[in-house]
């Protein structure tokens, strides 16, 4: 089924940056589709279009077969409790417990006063603690955040848009501020989350060894535009050059 | 597998609209400038150059039609102006093409500018190295310096209790300001507001209300307060609650304003609303520097608190105005003293706290 229609899609921004010009793809359930491209490609804008953090110039954008495009208020808040996201920067609150930074995931279902004034049933506890079992730091759960390692507050970020019970997980570049080891641990976390829940994830990534790995399809993406659509492990040194440049070589990280 | 780039017209032509409507915009506000800019020159030269220094006229004489002939002719010079390629202010909105006579008469026209405002500045405030150095004038300050450095000591115990009034009235109004400070803040944060067209309304209003709050000095609120509510430390303390309300939310809404929008922009992507992504994504990041700036605002408010007791705000302020008004030299000497301790002791402790903070 199709999960996320994308047609002629085009961003630019008040500064006059044509930042997509006109992209098309269609997003599969289940699917691990990863998007590349050079940074300034137009990645980041792509995936804040779909879950509207960003508004789209032109092009429309349909999820779960519903045109979403336009929508606002309360129907859009709907969509975006079904798309989780996870960014480069973690985006946590610093101040906070690992456990209410979790919770925050299912402030879209809750009544203003209720989340203000913490009032939440046992039940969302038991699930919050269950997602961070999931992404395996359920003993930090009473930890404030900011006393993590990078690592460990893009796995409680991954929890908490657990939390959403996505359909749909997004993430801009998880992995572009962590190192090489970690960076392997975090993405075989969404790869489990991908697998064992079936949830359909979106990701962009740097690097092509983790692409390689991870992705079943890729999107590339070069000034705003679609340059190649396909299988990951097709993507040779000519298709390289093209994507990022005729200077660029590959390095490999493991 | 690869895509053809389908670019369709549209996008294209809403940039190169976007950039003909700044052009058009930014010329518009260039000539303005230009018309201003001339009509400012012309009335400094004519009103403090000409009457003032070279006629040395006491009374200059005013006249509307005087005003309304130089706005004239600035109209027509400045609109003029701009089409040339020697206007200042097209080079300023970026409208002028890139040439060297457009950067050299830039250059020119702004030294005439300062020129002509720094001679104005010169003649208007009657600066006089003579005055500075009169015999009698020496004696006086000689005087009133003397008395000053050999305190009178008898009315200590009156100088404590109103400066501990002081520090109470600048405290009460520090804090009732709190709770009105945070609401107003939020509602002028830019970043919360102008997502449409209601809350951004709002937050122009509220903003301009806040600017003209503000630019009324605290001793003029105390005037108004003092009439209002009789003279003494109420008048005092309501004139700094105004003036704490207008200044702390411009500080706070500035911290709101620089926060880091990471959070903010994943908690909406939970879909959560827009008090809850302000509870959760801004507050957090904000409650320190509240707390800085408030207990910062406490120790401002001190030391105004005795500039406002000049005109009738109670507290060691009165107290100092009292005895100046009857030149007891001695006596004011002593109350300096202990105001500037005092200062000296709040400065010290809010500046503690404030490092303990963070």
């Amino acid at each position: 089924m199709t999960l996320l229609r994308i047609q002629n899609l085009h961003k630019i921004y008040k500064n006059g940056t044509h930042a997509l010009k006109g992209v098309s793809f269609e997003v599969e359930e289940g699917e691990f589709l990863v998007i590349i491209g050079l940074s300034g490609s137009g990645k980041s804008t792509l995936l804040r279009c779909v879950n509207r953090l960003i508004e789209p110039t032109t092009g429309t954008i349909e999820f779960l077969g519903k045109d979403i495009t336009h929508i606002k208020g309360e129907e859009l808040r709907s969509v975006k409790k079904q798309i989780g996201m996870v960014f480069q920067q973690f985006n946590l609150i610093k101040r906070r417990s690992v456990l209410s930074n979790v919770i925050v995931g299912r402030l879209g279902s809750m009544k203003t006063l209720d989340s203000i004034f913490e009032r939440f049933p046992d039940s969302i506890y038991d699930e919050a603690k269950k997602c961070l079992e999931t992404v395996g730091i359920e003993e930090k759960a009473d930890v404030r955040a900011d006393s993590l390692s990078g690592g460990q507050q893009q796995r409680v970020a991954i929890a908490r848009s657990l939390m959403q019970n996505p359909k749909l997980l997004l993430a801009d570049e998880p992995v572009a501020s962590l190192d090489p080891a970690t960076s392997n641990s975090v993405m075989q976390y969404f790869e489990k989350i991908n697998k064992e829940l079936g949830t359909t994830v979106v990701c962009n990534l740097h690097f092509l060894s983790l692409v390689r790995r991870y992705a079943t399809r890729v999107i590339a993406l070069k000034a705003g535009e679609i340059v190649y659509q396909g299988n990951p492990l097709e993507i040779d040194e000519d298709w390289f050059k093209t994507i990022y440049g005729d200077e660029a070589e590959e390095v490999e990280i493991r | 597998m690869i895509k053809e780039p389908g670019l369709d017209a549209r996008p294209k032509k809403i940039i190169a609209d976007n950039k003909k409507r700044e052009q058009k915009f930014n010329f518009c506000k260039a000539v303005l400038l230009d018309i201003f800019l001339v009509f400012y020159s012309l009335i400094v030269i004519q009103r403090a150059i000409y009457y003032k220094f070279i006629l040395d006229i006491r009374d200059i004489p005013f006249a509307w039609s005087q005003i309304w002939i130089v706005l004239f002719i600035s109209i027509i010079i400045g609109s003029l102006w701009a089409f040339t390629k020697t206007s200042l202010s097209c080079n300023l909105f970026g409208v002028a093409k890139d040439c060297k006579t457009t950067k050299l008469t830039t250059e020119i026209f702004g030294w005439v500018l300062f020129d002509i405002t720094f001679i104005a500045g010169w003649i208007v405030t009657k600066i006089s190295i003579v005055d500075l150095f009169s015999k009698d004038g020496i004696e006086g300050a000689q005087r009133i310096f003397g008395a000053l450095f050999q305190p009178e000591m008898s009315i200590f115990d009156d100088v404590v209790f109103a400066t501990i009034e002081t520090i109470y009235l600048a405290l009460i109004a520090t804090l009732i300001s709190i709770p009105f400070t945070l609401i107003i803040s939020f509602f002028t944060a830019r970043n919360l507001m102008k997502d449409n067209k209601i809350s951004f309304a709002i937050y122009y209003i509220l903003r301009i209300v806040l600017n003209f709050v503000r630019s009324i000095e605290p001793v003029i609120w105390a005037i108004i307060f003092s009439v209002w509510v009789g003279i003494g430390p109420y008048a005092g303390m309501i004139a700094l609650l105004v003036h704490s309300i207008a200044s702390n939310a411009k500080l706070y809404s500035e911290a709101i304003e620089g926060i880091e929008d990471g959070p903010v922009e994943a908690i909406t992507a939970t879909g959560a609303n827009k008090i809850q992504v302000v509870w959760y994504g801004v507050v957090p990041q904000i409650i320190l520097p509240f707390l800085s700036f408030t207990i910062y605002r406490w120790d401002i408010n001190v030391r105004m608190a005795t500039v406002i007791g000049l005109v009738g705000g109670g507290g060691i302020g009165t107290m100092l105005m009292q005895y100046q008004g009857l030149a007891k030299w001695h006596e004011v000497g002593l109350i300096v003293l202990v105001i500037a301790f005092v200062v000296w002791v709040m400065d010290y402790i809010s500046a503690k706290i404030r490092e303990a903070i963070y």
